[in-house]
């Protein structure tokens, strides 16, 4: 059985934090069997912020062709799409927002048209998850990246209860993430919780 | 005694839309109480995202050189500074965001390097408001976009701002179906830049 992978690094920094952790993740999904992971790195992929226009609501698909329009689809085939993003001022970071706001092409697909986003024997079969990292300490800091990030998970068709966090803060500086206590072991665990998940979703 | 000077910044990609019309009728208030109006497109600006370098926590300049900055320059001296966006995904549009994350500048000036007062603006001569409209009803579609806009005006020198935010866009069928939201929007237009020539007492 092969589990397709599809991860997100929407940091601007190259090599930083949050890419340090998906590194770590991806790492020991690949060392499972089966699985097949294409890192995607959002700041080379030419995503453009969502025009508001609500063409899609009509058309059932984005007008602007950039860099979404081979994602769209690589969303759609994932088994598990992992989105990893630092937090700046208390949100997802600019490049991460482009994208997540761009899937309203697949709100207006499910809601507005009512089609489906997934053929519907691989509905409830799909996981997510979010790898956030932060500056601040504050136990509040992910609260508004989590909350737009469910929204694209959500009209992804991965449901929150198929959806993981790996939420690391007080990390700022380029290689932070390296000397904390605990993040590379606890990537190793989310990542095989997430490949157990997706295992036992696919085969049920 | 000189004008209040007003400036509106739209963070919608969408023009003339729910959030504009609401900005406008803000800025038609102001201008009736006898304030000095101007209106900023973001999506007519060039700018990029923040890199996430930390340059400016050395610096305390950005390393960009483009629209962004002489924008939020004006923004930290204006004295009555607006900023509306829809809420995408439960957050500020990207465009938006983008100009956001661009103020770590000032976050920087403020409490790294201490170049720039840790006093805030008294709010009898500086005001900064938010408006926003969101297509949902649910009461709480705000929550996760006010943290970030309370980060961006304290970094723009505000304690506080004033909140203009209209849920029920999809149920109202925009805000020309709200029975309030517009006449409310030229109120407190007007009230602001009122309370502004009359209470501010080192004005010009």
């Amino acid at each position: 059985m092969e589990i397709k992978v599809l991860a997100f690094a929407a940091s601007p920094r190259r090599h930083g934090n949050s890419e340090t952790l998906l590194d770590w993740v991806i790492a020991a999904m690949e060392e499972k069997d089966g699985v097949v992971v294409e890192k995607v790195v959002l700041n080379e992929a030419d995503v453009n912020p969502c025009w508001g226009c609500n063409a899609c609501e009509k058309l059932n698909r984005c007008v602007q062709d950039d860099g979404m329009t081979v994602l769209y689809d690589q969303i759609v085939d994932a088994d598990v799409v992992v989105l990893a993003l630092p937090v700046y001022c208390l949100g997802v970071c600019a490049q991460a927002k482009a994208l997540i706001d761009r899937t309203q092409v697949f709100r207006s697909r499910k809601y507005v048209l009512h089609l489906p986003i997934v053929p519907p024997e691989r509905a409830g079969k799909r996981v997510g998850l979010l790898i956030a990292t932060a500056g601040q300490t504050w136990p509040y800091v992910f609260d508004g990246a989590v909350a737009s990030v469910k929204c694209f998970f959500h009209v992804s068709a991965i449901r929150g209860q198929e959806t993981r966090y790996l939420l690391i803060n007080g990390v700022d500086k380029v290689g932070a993430v390296e000397t904390h206590p605990t993040a590379r072991t606890e990537a190793a665990a989310i990542a095989d919780e997430v490949i157990a998940l997706i295992t036992e979703r696919l085969s049920a | 005694m000189t004008a209040v000077q007003v400036l509106g910044v739209l963070g919608s990609p969408h023009r003339h839309g729910n959030t504009e019309l609401l900005l406008d009728r803000f800025l038609d208030g102001a201008l009736a109480a006898g304030g000095e109006v101007e209106k900023v497109v973001l999506t007519d600006l060039q700018y990029r995202p923040c890199r996430g370098c930390n340059a400016c926590h050395k610096t305390g300049t950005c390393v960009l050189h483009d629209d962004a900055i002489p924008l939020i320059e004006r923004m930290t001296r204006i004295d009555c500074c607006v900023i509306a966006s829809p809420i995408y995904s439960m957050g500020i549009t990207a465009e938006l965001k983008g100009l956001v994350d661009r103020g770590q500048y000032l976050w920087a000036q403020r409490w790294i390097l201490k170049t720039r007062s840790e006093t805030l603006a008294d709010p009898a001569c500086r005001r900064g408001v938010f408006i926003s409209t969101a297509g949902l009803s649910k009461e709480t579609v705000f929550d996760a976009a006010l943290p970030v806009m309370t980060a961006f005006f304290h970094g723009l020198g505000f304690a506080d701002y004033d909140r203009l935010t209209v849920n029920g866009m999809d149920l109202y069928g925009g805000i020309k179906g709200h029975p309030t939201a517009l006449s409310e929007a030229s109120a407190l237009g007007e009230a602001i830049i009122r309370d502004l020539h009359s209470q501010c007492s080192v004005r010009p």
